[in-house]
């Protein structure tokens, strides 16, 4: 088949009009670059709301018996800090967001599958979030972002709110990961064969899959336990024959998937910036690509290790052991990869790369503290203590936010056209990568020492680490208004980043930034995959001025 | 561009930090080995110790982990940096797959997990099993939001602080309970010092098991999120001398009796067609005259002093006469629901021997 055959056999040959109207063209755009931004500026909002709850929660506990907020306010405030920053951040931002921006332009396509739904997806979101922090108004939720009844089915009307917000999340995510799953399977440019795929597409398509298939144990889980609250329909209800442990298994059955969901596209962001930063091949493509999808197949089969104290019979906590542990060898696999990628490279310090060297710090010990919390007996005297808290800032905060802000740093040239400035993004990670520290880590201590999570005040001996740890967090928070100052000074101050600023070999900085609607005005043609720096770029169909910047990198 | 394939070489400058981290490592592996937990966070029970060496055991392996990790990270952003007079586009190494480290970096972690689930699996709590050996069953019973105690032989309950003589292996069976079962929500049990931590689950009695080894009085947590009181959800284990024990239980025992006013009921005079009746007038409500199985709010009641599936109610041992006429005397709070006691109920002693005589009959 010759190559304009290869074009005209691929799904998304044609090309409609871009849209006109303001309308089409920003707020119910179909267009898949739109919509990420769309989803970044609205998580981006959450994230402030969230993080705001967070130094609240902070507040209270500088002091071990503090007025600042009454017990039920301090519940609210944990609970709604944890859901929206789960799943009106870390899962929207880096699905829709960086899912959106990113992987239709490295696969060459012209949009995902469905545009259509994709809007769809999106605007399922905004309200989502309006639901949650509206439910301050009848009263929040209180019991935690796990929600466990019987508390959850007992507790103020909110959480009725709650259940319907994170539905419709639920929902978004469904349609989002079909869509993804479509676009990847389907839409990918001639040539680009599964193994010359990016690594931000590997993990966009495992992500994909678990959108698909977990989400809706999730959507389940909250129909039923919305159904009890409203009609008294008793299946969390042990008095009449119900479980309050069925929730935890329906609930986990998704939440553990929904972890590596919040962390492989940063493992897929990490991947892209490393060969970029470090001028050289990443090391062991595929082991890193096929550990993403052995991670995705066992983490369907880990999520009783929530739920070591549940009362569970010893011969079923012992295979969730196993396969807890299990996960630990492919993301081993990973990061002895990433560190071995830096080897022998010619490393440019970027703001990026200094994101992701933060990451794969923190992230390491986030990934041992799973197994310390995988195996049964010392799960037991962890579970439900500080020393969780720790370990879920460490994969959440220190994983999926770092991967998060060093795939901003990265991509925003190519979203924007405009640089941000670096000597500001070198000072912001500084600070947020010693305050996340001084944050997070003192947390292992208090926790195995004895202070129990969600508690609004605590054991006067613990009272010198908490304060610590609380002005910590207040200069974490504070270190966010420097990317904030850096974003907007972007808008005016920054400079015209050009179509490829750092040096990429993948497709998305094989066209303008911001990429023109509908991306590439042909579809470019894949010969190899894109990592081999030294080699002549592997497309056809590509502009050749813009190829050249590939082995110039102004950064 | 090197036409041929580029080997791989480590230089002398790698050896060198790889070196010095493992010094390091070492110098860290021997903290964790030597690190005195016990006076930190005392190892108070018999599940402390096995559960601690797991902890040093995990903490050695991930000690030379991170430090080579973020070693090398450091060393090789370092020695690899881009140099000032390189050009921008001057590429690294294209070496970008190697099998041997590869193969290694797989499998020593795969033999660490294993050997780690072999442990892990021989720690494994027995405390979840009822210890053959354990010489008392204790109740506790999580309320919103205090905890309460109920020992064998005790007509009472006792709140907030519970008392464990040293060295004697107790089983305690964990529940959660209110007298609107409908409030009923899950706490924990957690003693940091005991290293044992089990949900109390309405619906549900979980038995967990051990030893208190070190006298002394230590915390006791909530950690299972139970609602607006769930931070001052707090109490005591007090841990005493098996003598200290037996005189708080002599005390105690004798409060009950003064405070519960002890009526003498006559057993053998029970008539279990008077009791038939009685039943059910003022039991049938919640209580089949089945097996145990067939519940209504309580226990179907057949066969109550020999069947098996009959929960340990009182000392962990089948029901007797005794105990059950102590159940009809207080009332009961199970995991269900609240039985009245005998004011509530309006039976008098020898109401109570007419109903066991009953009961007696049920097979």
């Amino acid at each position: 088949m010759s190559v304009a055959d290869l074009q005209r056999a691929h799904p998304a040959s044609h090309i409609h009009p871009a849209p006109q109207g303001f309308i089409s063209k920003y707020i119910f755009s179909l267009d898949h670059k739109v919509i990420a931004v769309q989803y970044f500026i609205t998580s981006g909002l959450f994230f402030v709301l969230a993080g705001l709850l967070a130094e609240l929660v902070r507040v209270q506990l500088t002091q071990p018996h503090n007025n600042f907020l009454d017990a039920a306010t301090f519940n609210e405030a944990f609970t709604v800090h944890g859901s929206a920053m789960v799943w009106l951040v870390a899962i929207p931002v880096l699905t829709g967001g960086f899912g959106n921006l990113i992987m239709p332009l490295q696969i060459g396509a012209r949009d995902v599958a469905f545009p259509w739904l994709n809007m769809l997806s999106f605007w399922l979101f905004p309200p989502a979030g309006i639901l949650l922090f509206g439910s301050f108004l009848l009263g929040a939720p209180q019991a935690g972002w796990t929600e466990y009844p019987p508390v959850s089915v007992l507790a103020s009307p909110g959480t009725s709110m709650w259940c319907a917000a994170i539905f419709l999340i639920g929902i978004s995510s469904t349609i989002t990961g079909l869509n993804f799953l479509v676009t990847i399977i389907k839409m990918r440019a001639p040539g680009m064969t599964w193994t010359r795929m990016p690594l931000f597409v590997w993990a966009s398509a495992v992500t994909a899959f678990l959108n698909f298939i977990a989400t809706a144990n999730l959507s389940i889980s909250l129909a039923v336990l919305f159904i009890q609250r409203t009609f008294h329909v008793p299946f969390y209800d042990p008095v009449h024959g119900g479980s309050p442990v069925l929730w935890q298994h329906m609930f986990w059955f998704y939440s553990h998937p929904a972890v590596y969901i919040m962390i492989l596209p940063a493992f897929g962001i990490v991947s892209e910036i490393l060969p970029t930063m470090v001028r050289r091949p990443i090391f062991g493509y595929k082991a890193i690509a096929y550990s993403s999808v052995a991670i995705t197949l066992v983490s369907f089969m880990v999520w009783a290790h929530h739920m070591f104290t549940s009362g569970l019979a010893q011969w079923i906590q012992l295979p969730f052991m196993i396969m807890t542990m299990a996960v630990a060898i492919p993301t081993g696999v990973k990061v002895f990869s990433w560190v071995a990628t830096l080897w022998g490279g010619r490393i440019r310090f970027t703001t990026p790369l200094l994101f992701v060297l933060g990451f794969l710090s923190t992230f390491t010990l986030g990934g041992i503290t799973g197994v310390f919390l995988g195996s049964v007996p010392a799960d037991v005297h962890e579970h439900g203590t500080y020393f969780i808290v720790a370990h879920l800032h460490y994969v959440l905060f220190g994983g999926s936010i770092f991967g998060l802000f060093a795939g901003l740093y990265y991509w925003w040239p190519k979203m924007t056209g405009r640089m941000l400035d670096e000597t500001l993004g070198k000072f912001h990670f500084w600070l947020m990568f010693v305050s996340f520290n001084a944050t997070f880590f003192p947390m292992h201590w208090l926790g195995l020492l004895g202070m129990p999570r969600r508690v609004a005040t605590y054991d006067p001996a613990f009272h010198g680490t908490n304060l610590f740890v609380s002005i910590s967090a207040f200069v974490l928070g504070a270190s966010m208004l420097i990317f904030a100052y850096n974003a907007l000074r972007s808008a005016r101050r920054g400079k015209p980043a050009g179509p490829n600023p750092w040096g990429g070999r993948t497709l998305e900085w094989m066209i303008p930034s911001p990429p023109p609607y509908y991306n590439f005005k042909e579809l470019p043609v894949v010969l190899s995959g894109p990592y081999d720096y030294g080699k002549p770029l592997p497309y056809l169909n590509v502009d050749p001025a813009i190829m050249q910047l590939a082995d110039a990198p102004a950064y | 561009m090197s036409k041929q394939p580029e080997e791989f070489r480590l230089d002398a400058g790698f050896w060198k930090a790889t070196g010095l981290l493992g010094v390091i490592s070492i110098l860290l592996m021997i903290g964790v080995v030597t690190f005195p937990i016990n006076s930190v966070l005392r190892e108070a029970s018999s599940a402390s110790l096995p559960i601690d060496f797991l902890f040093r055991f995990m903490a050695f392996f991930s000690v030379p982990i991170i430090v080579f990790v973020n070693g090398y990270i450091i060393y090789f952003a370092i020695r690899y940096r881009r140099r000032k007079d390189e050009p921008m586009g001057s590429v690294g190494s294209s070496i970008h797959d190697h099998r041997v480290l590869e193969n290694t970096w797989t499998i020593i972690p795969c033999v660490l997990m294993v050997v780690l689930g072999v442990l892990s699996y021989l720690a494994m709590p027995q405390y979840y099993l009822r210890g053959k050996d354990s010489a008392a069953t204790i109740e506790a019973i999580g309320h919103t939001f205090y905890f309460e105690f109920r020992y064998p032989g005790l007509n009472h309950s006792v709140d907030e602080d519970l008392y464990l003589p040293v060295g004697v292996p107790v089983t305690i069976d964990l529940t959660s309970a209110e007298a609107d079962e409908r409030l009923a929500v899950i706490h924990s049990f957690w003693v940091p010092e005991f290293r044992v931590k089990q949900d109390m689950i309405p619906g549900m009695i979980v038995p967990i098991h051990f030893t208190p080894t070190q006298i002394g009085k230590y915390h006791l947590i909530c950690t299972e999120f139970c609602g607006v009181g769930h931070s001052e959800m707090r109490g005591h284990v007090i841990v005493v001398s098996r003598a200290a024990f037996d005189a708080w239980y002599a005390g105690q025992q004798k409060n009950g009796s003064a405070a519960g006013g002890a009526q003498t009921i006559n057993l053998a005079a029970g008539n279990a067609s008077n009791g038939q009746a009685l039943f059910n007038q003022k039991c049938s409500a919640c209580h089949n005259a089945a097996p145990f199985d067939q519940r209504k709010v309580g226990p179907g009641l057949a066969n109550l002093f020999h069947d098996p599936a009959h929960p340990n109610l009182v000392d962990g041992k089948p029901a007797n006469a005794k105990d059950v006429a102590w159940i009809l005397q207080h009332g009961f709070q199970g995991p269900l629901g609240a039985m009245p006691n005998q004011q509530a109920n309006g039976l008098s002693p020898k109401d109570i021997a007419d109903l066991i005589a009953y009961l007696q009959t049920l097979k």
